[in-house]
């Protein structure tokens, strides 16, 4: 991860830190593990483009087997490997993939174009002021997954 | 050059004037012994080489070729950095320095006769072969020949000139020349040769003693380029009055010759382009490199013309400085990072307007059958396209009566006019003459100017017929062509 440029966080003020202090930009937080295939996959388009976003997006890696962090796969519902949730000025943003759940991405990026088109979407949308906007990838490129519904 | 310009000067002045030459001979002898550089301005007789060209007979000139002799037999001097402006050595080498551009010129005016006096026999040959010591080598070898097969030309000229010069004396239309002028300029010839060998002596002679001369420059150059310099300029002070651009340029060669191409030729090739360390440099940082050691070379000049560094460490430096310049135009760019992507929405979009622009929406626009269609008037149903009120409505279309949904098209604001190619009336106020003019002079107000359209006025309007009328004149009057 390090190769990758980008950091990753195991502790709550960290994580919280990071989303308060920044401004003005999408931060993107990927919660996964690091030994996960698919979340391997994920990294590597986040790090590619890491430095092209680097204008208005910052991205940030989760560790979820921290013991500190579970506190947020408890708020954010997280049960899927990988997820990722966007914030702007800590506010959580919501994207309509065409998926059941809104709130987070699941899965990895199709390519390194797909991600860049999501964020700049998101970014978009935040600037308008919008809290949830429409995924501009085709249905095809969005992973599909079954919701698991636990408890209720 | 104001000698030479001095004495083409005064041979325009007298070309025919004959005078005894051995009374000139003597005459100028003392003159010359008084005066150092210049040639006096003397009648020529033109016939006689030695009233041309008289360095050779100076006793300047003799003194100074044995005392570089001399030089040259005991070697370097034992003590390195002591030449001071009062070391008779160095006034030696001022002096060669002087003595060199001196022979140019002299051999510049020899090559003037010997190129007069040979026209006869070759006039094309002065244009093939411009330089003046391969001139007089070309006109040793030929000699009265008119054959030029029968003459080898090999170490004298390059084989293309070789060719060129061979072609053009098989059709030249000189004629061979009388015997005592063809030995006249076989002298000429010889002493150019003479003047052109203890040129290169002196050359070689500044050239071994270059390092006390000019520490500085000789650490950049070297001895040999530094010495040709310091004879092209004429000494070292006239070399450090030279801005750095003209140093670049000392010792172009103007090999124009007509036939050959210009545009291979590299401009400002001068002794400085040629040295060590710019033909060291790669190809093509070549001129940038010549620029910049001829303006580092100026500097060393000028520091040894000054006498301000006699260890040459000026020098040295600037060498190194030089060197390491290069090398960093060598370096490879640095590697290109790969550009962020800009903010989205940053920079509005630049909303292009103007006449195409509206034009383009002009097809989009709502045109004025839809307006109509949607408007209604009071109180009057609107019919509808499958009546009774129901399909689209007509609106006020169809309402003028006509019974037509139809409206007429006028034409769009932006539809470029038609011109029409309107023809210029020339109204004649009544006289046919050709010599009248427009302006009629009426006693009350001077000068009238008529007015071509009133003349169309005086047509009427267009509605009422004039076909039949008793008073109009021609309906249309037009110029014939």
């Amino acid at each position: 991860m390090a190769l990758l440029g980008l950091s990753t966080l195991t502790h709550k003020q960290d994580v919280d830190a990071m989303i308060r202090d920044t401004l003005d930009k999408v931060l993107v937080l990927r919660f996964g593990r690091a030994t996960d295939p698919l979340c391997m996959q994920l990294d590597e388009t986040l790090g590619k483009s890491s430095r092209e976003l680097s204008k208005f997006a910052s991205i940030a890696l989760v560790d979820v087997d921290a013991q500190e962090i579970q506190v947020y796969l408890h708020y954010f519902d997280i049960t899927l490997i990988p997820a990722t949730v966007f914030f702007f000025n800590s506010q959580h943003m919501k994207m309509d993939s065409g998926t059941p759940d809104h709130t987070k991405w699941i899965g990895a990026f199709h390519s390194k174009q797909d991600f860049i088109d999501v964020v700049e979407t998101i970014y978009k949308g935040a600037m308008r002021g919008k809290l949830i906007v429409n995924c501009p990838l085709p249905a095809d490129r969005v992973p599909k997954f079954e919701l698991l519904y636990k408890d209720i | 050059m104001a000698t030479l310009a001095d004495s083409f000067l005064a041979d325009l002045d007298d070309l025919s004037d004959n005078e005894a030459p051995g009374e000139e001979e003597a005459g100028e002898d003392d003159e010359l012994g008084k005066e150092d550089v210049e040639m006096p301005d003397v009648e020529v007789n033109y016939d006689d080489l030695n009233t041309v060209a008289k360095l050779q007979n100076t006793p300047r000139y003799h003194d100074l070729m044995k005392k570089v002799d001399e030089a040259i037999e005991s070697g370097v001097p034992a003590t390195m950095a002591k030449l001071s402006e009062d070391d008779p050595e160095y006034q030696l080498i001022v002096e060669c320095n002087t003595l060199s551009v001196d022979i140019d010129n002299e051999i510049g005016v020899i090559h003037n006769y010997i190129r007069d006096k040979y026209r006869l026999k070759f006039p094309e040959l002065e244009s093939l072969v411009q330089h003046p010591i391969d001139y007089a080598r070309v006109v040793k070898r030929i000699g009265n020949e008119m054959d030029l097969t029968l003459v080898d030309l090999e170490g004298v000229l390059p084989s293309a000139t070789i060719m060129v010069v061979s072609v053009t004396a098989s059709t030249t239309n000189g004629k061979p020349l009388a015997e005592e002028v063809l030995q006249k300029t076989l002298d000429a010839c010889d002493r150019a040769l003479d003047l052109d060998e203890s040129k290169k002596k002196v050359l070689n002679f500044v050239e071994s003693r270059m390092a006390f001369i000019a520490p500085n420059l000789s650490a950049i150059l070297g001895s040999a380029v530094a010495a040709k310099l310091m004879g092209t300029a004429g000494g070292l002070s006239a070399l450090s009055k030279m801005p750095a651009c003209n140093v670049q340029i000392l010792g172009v060669k103007k090999k124009n010759s007509a036939g050959f191409s210009s545009a291979t030729l590299n401009p400002h090739t001068g002794f400085i382009f040629h040295s060590e360390i710019v033909q060291g440099s790669p190809p093509s940082l070549r001129t940038r490199a010549a620029r910049l050691v001829s303006g580092k070379s100026t500097l060393a000049a000028r520091v040894d013309a000054t006498m301000g560094d006699r260890l040459g460490q000026t020098g040295r430096a600037f060498r190194e400085e030089i060197q390491k310049k290069i090398e960093k135009w060598q370096e490879p760019p640095p590697p290109k990072q790969p550009k962020p992507l800009p903010v989205p929405d940053s920079d509005p979009k630049k909303k292009r307007g103007g006449r195409r622009l509206r034009k383009m929406k002009e097809r989009y626009a709502m045109t004025d059958m839809r307006k109509l269609a949607n408007r209604m008037s009071f109180n009057i149903p609107e019919e509808s396209s499958l009546g009774d009120g129901l399909g689209e409505g007509y609106g006020m279309l169809g309402q003028a009566g006509s019974g037509k949904l139809r409206i007429s098209a006028g034409p769009s604001k932006l539809s470029t006019k038609v011109k029409k190619f309107k023809e210029k009336k020339y109204g004649s106020s009544g006289a046919t003459s050709g010599l009248t003019s427009s302006l009629a002079f009426t006693p009350v107000q001077g000068i009238e100017l008529s007015n071509p359209s009133a003349q169309a006025a005086l047509l009427g309007s267009g509605t009422q017929s004039t076909y039949f009328s008793e008073t109009g004149s021609f309906s249309k009057i037009k110029k014939i062509v």
